[in-house]
Formats: structure tokens, sequence, C-alpha cells
């Protein structure tokens, strides 16, 4: 049991998505509890190829393809799922703010925390920040997670954040920002609750926000 | 040597006799809101119109007093001729493509005349107005996207590195092949048109793909382009790559415009005897956020580390505040 645990965990490591079905299948039918193949195979897979892109042994191309890995993996065991063992561990709103077409680093963080067992509603990029408002309180996430790659639409978070604040809603809801020209610094200037530094950084923001492991 | 503004950037380059300070030059965009206010020409006239485009240019070296002339602002003029659908932006805001119509890897219809397509023939006709202006006074510097690049526009960024991770290298280099010669094309055509240097951005970059990706996939690529393509290249890659100077250097260009997050010492260190190195005042904290004293010392720490030619590390926000651009040619007119 513990072999099949540790075979699909290095087959999302590693990216073997032609095998991930088979193993997994494999799993389920040697009874292992779901769960367990969630949490100690996909999930901590997800932790090692986020701690391996943290220190530059591998990049977007292969944590893509893990991803790509883990979620074939867990869309086979989701439909098997019952009662508490189905709940996510809390709803996580995010997107990419106004005037910024950039993706990838919302798309990756959003993949990390999926597989981290969050319930994750994208919602696109370029957003307004009326659109943004509308939704945190439509959904009522746990977690709002916003995205820049510009240095031209870093200011769009801080109107996002204050728009927030002046609806009234700022106590509901955690804010974590993040993309490449972003800092800690930053964040705090602009009253975010927090900063991540890449995907693994935003899944544990999102996890102490929440107070889940 | 004279130590006016052509010969030194030059010079710098070709790694020849120090003039009197460093050059200061922009292989990437400097234009901020600020500029366009100053010089009376806006974005997104100045993506379209060749005499727009320019003057725009001109009042970076005339106003803030850089010691180059750089026309293209957008990264987008190969892509808008490919068949993205570019949408060009305001003052505000840069341009961006709003489509990807290679998702699928097919056959790339590259037109006969791409060269002739009015986002490729804006910068043609900019950069012959620029030598016309400024020629043998300020050096004229154009730019071109690389392969690499213009697969992010064609196939979509996210889309492409899927298909890297994947392993899928027939396809990749498939789409590279089809690409280099539009690369190759427009850049011969930019010197031709009286460019003195030419910019080959390629965003291979440090935090998306590995040194590994470029060996195998671009860097042999790069050097068959940089064979071809007669005149001065600067290869201009984003982000953290001090782990494949060598390479860049191997590919066969004669600079590297390179950002702040390579130490300029690691960078001096490692390739400043094989190629030039341009660059890399902070972008975010420092030109962006920071003051003209936070610009003085980054510029002067790139100049006792060895960089050849100050430069922004790559196209200014456009909030840049114009002083803290105008702190770089005061940084740097100190001296060596």
């Amino acid at each position: 049991m513990i072999d099949i645990i540790e075979q699909i965990k290095d087959a999302v490591v590693s990216g073997k998505h032609k095998e991930i079905e088979g193993l997994v299948r494999a799993a389920i039918d040697e009874k292992v509890d779901l769960n367990m193949i969630i949490d100690d195979s996909l999930i901590k897979a997800m932790d090692v190829v986020g701690k391996k892109f943290g220190t530059g042994e591998i990049f977007v191309p292969e944590m893509l393809v893990a991803a790509v890995t883990m979620k074939k993996g867990l869309e086979i065991i989701k439909p098997l799922l019952q009662g508490d063992a189905s709940q996510p561990k809390g709803t996580i709103l995010m997107g990419t703010v106004k005037g910024d077409l950039h993706d990838i680093g919302k798309n990756l963080v959003i993949m990390m925390l999926e597989g981290a067992g969050f319930k994750v509603v994208d919602l696109g990029v370029d957003l307004s920040v009326e659109k943004v408002v509308e939704k945190v309180r439509e959904i009522k996430p746990d977690v709002l997670g916003l995205s820049a790659l510009l240095t031209t639409t870093m200011p769009e978070m801080q109107n996002v954040i204050a728009m927030i604040r002046k609806q009234g809603l700022r106590e509901s809801v955690k804010i974590m920002v993040g993309g490449a020209p972003v800092d800690s610094m930053f964040a705090d200037k602009i009253g975010a609750d927090g900063y991540g530094k890449d995907a693994a950084e935003a899944v544990q923001l999102a996890k102490k926000f929440i107070g889940v492991n | 040597m004279k130590s006016t503004p052509y010969n030194l950037v030059m010079s710098a380059l070709y790694k020849g006799k120090k003039g009197e300070r460093p050059p200061i030059a922009n292989p990437t965009s400097i234009v901020c809101q600020d500029l366009m206010d100053v010089a009376g020409i806006s974005f997104p006239h100045a993506h379209t119109d060749a005499n727009a485009m320019a003057e725009l240019a001109l009042a970076g070296h005339e106003i803030i007093g850089f010691d180059s002339v750089m026309p293209e602002y957008s990264v987008h003029q190969e892509a808008a001729a490919l068949g993205c659908e570019v949408d060009w932006g305001s003052r505000d805001r840069m341009p961006d493509s709003r489509n990807f119509p290679y998702e699928d890897f097919s056959v790339i219809r590259v037109p006969d005349d791409i060269l002739e397509k009015p986002s490729m023939r804006v910068v043609l006709d900019a950069l012959s107005i620029l030598r016309r202006h400024v020629g043998g006074k300020a050096a004229v510097i154009g730019k071109v996207m690389g392969p690499w690049t213009l697969s992010y526009h064609l196939a979509g960024t996210q889309n492409f590195l899927l298909q890297v991770g994947l392993g899928e290298n027939e396809m990749i280099n498939r789409m590279l092949r089809q690409l280099m010669p539009v690369t190759i094309a427009f850049a011969r055509a930019q010197f031709a048109a009286g460019a003195d240097i030419v910019v080959l951005a390629d965003h291979a970059t440090g935090n998306l793909v590995g040194a590994y990706h470029y060996k195998d996939l671009l860097l042999p690529i790069h050097k068959e382009m940089t064979a071809e393509i007669e005149g001065p290249l600067i290869l201009h890659v984003c982000g953290n790559c001090s782990d494949r100077l060598e390479l860049f250097a191997d590919a066969g260009f004669d600079g590297y415009h390179f950002e702040w997050q390579v130490d300029s010492r690691t960078a001096v260190e490692k390739v400043g005897h094989r190629l030039a190195l341009v660059g890399n005042v902070n972008n975010p904290q420092v030109l962006f956020q920071g003051t003209p004293e936070d610009v003085r010392k980054q510029v002067r720490y790139a100049i006792e580390a060895g960089v050849d030619i100050i430069a922004p590390e790559c196209a200014v926000p456009l909030a840049t505040p114009l002083e803290n651009l105008k702190a770089i040619v005061q940084a740097a007119h100190e001296g060596y």
C-alpha cells in the first residue's frame, strides 16, 4: 500500500501523465483510503514540486506537466468521495488585475491550491475593481488572491483592496498578492494580508489564513 | 576617440576604447507617461505612426539624455504581422495580443510580404527617420523578437511551455524553425533601414525555463541566427539568467541586456570578456518606486562592476517618474 502511494507521488513529481491513471486506479482497486491517495500522494507530490521550483531545480514546463498529472489523478478520485471527505478546505477567489492579461503564475497557483484541497474560483484576467468586489460579495471566499506580472498593473491591486475596504468587505476576506514585480514590502504597503513569492508559498499562505493543514 | 554618444555606445559594444564616461542606452523602451506628456506624443499613436514613433524615440535622447534612440516600444510588431489580434493599448497601457492563432501548432503561414505589413513597416520607416536625424550622433537601435517569444504570442505562453514540459521537442523545434526566418529578415531589414545595433529579445526567461531548456531547444537556433545576421546583436532575456550567461556568449551575440536579478559582478566575471554587458537598473523597486538616489546607487554599482553600457533592465513601467530616468544619465555622466 505504501508502495503505490509512493509510486503515485513519484509519477506526479516527474510528470508521468500517461501512467497516473493506471496507478490511481490500481490504488483504488487495492482499497487504499481515498483521502490517503489525495493527501499522501497527490498533495505531497505538489509540495515537492513547489519546493523543487523554489530552488530552481525545475521550471514552469515541468511544473505545468506535474500539475496536469495531479489533476488527472484527482479527477478519478473526486467522484468517489462521499460526505465530509468531499468538502473543500476553503474557497479561494483568484484573478489577474485590470490591464494585465498574464495568467501562467495565477494558473500555477490555482493548480497547486486545487491539489491542496481548496475550492478555487478563477475570475480570469484583466479584471476591473468592480468585478472583483462584486464576486467577493457574491461568492464570499475565505481568501482572495490577486496577481499582476506587469509593473504597470501593480497599482491596480491597491485599488482593489481599497474598494473592498470601502465596501465594508475587508474583514470578511483575507487577501494575498503575487506576481513577478510584487514583493512583501509592496504587499504591506497596499494593505494585503500576505505575499507569496511562488505557487508553493501561496498555498502555505492560504492554509495559514484558513487554519488548515 | 571623441566621447560622442554614438562613439561611446559602439565602442563599448565592441569592448573597445573607453571614453570619458560609460554610455547609456535603451535596448528596450524607456517611454513613460511623463515623457509622452513632455514630448506631446502618446501611445498608441507612437506604435502605429512612423513619425510619431521616431519623434518619441528622439525624446529619449534629447529630453532624457540617453546615447541611443530605439523606436520599438511594444513586443507585438511581428505578432501582429503573423495574424495575432493586437490591442495597441493607450497612454496608460502597453499593447497586448488578444488571441493565439497557432494554439494547435499547425503550419505557420508567414506572409511573403511580411516586412510590408503595417506593424513591421512602421518600425523600418521610424529607423530610417532616426538615421536621417541622428545618424552618427546617437546610436540607432532596432529590435526584433526571437522565435521563442514569437511562439509565446502565436501558441500562448502556457500552452507552449506545457509542450516543452511534455517533451514535444519535435513540435517545439518545428515552430521555432518556422519563425526563425521572420526574426532574421526583420533584423536584416532594420540594419538596412538604418539601425546601428539590433536587439534580439527572446524570452527564455530565467524564472520560466531552465538553462537546460535553452541549451537543448534554443541555443542551436540562436547560433544559426547570429551567423546569418551580420550586424551587431544584443540579446535580451529577462529574469535571473545567471545560470546561462555562458550559453548566451556561446550563441554568438555581441552583447547581453540583463536584469538586476543577475548580479553585475557575477555577469562581468562569467562573460564580461566574451560579450558586452548592457544593463541593469531595476525597474519595479528602483526606477518605478525608488528615488533618484536609489537609481544613482545602482548605476554606480553597475559601472564599478564593469558593465559596459548602462541601461534600465527591461521596458520601463509607464508610471516611471522622468526624474528617475534622468538620474540614470546623471549617474553615468559622473564618469568611470
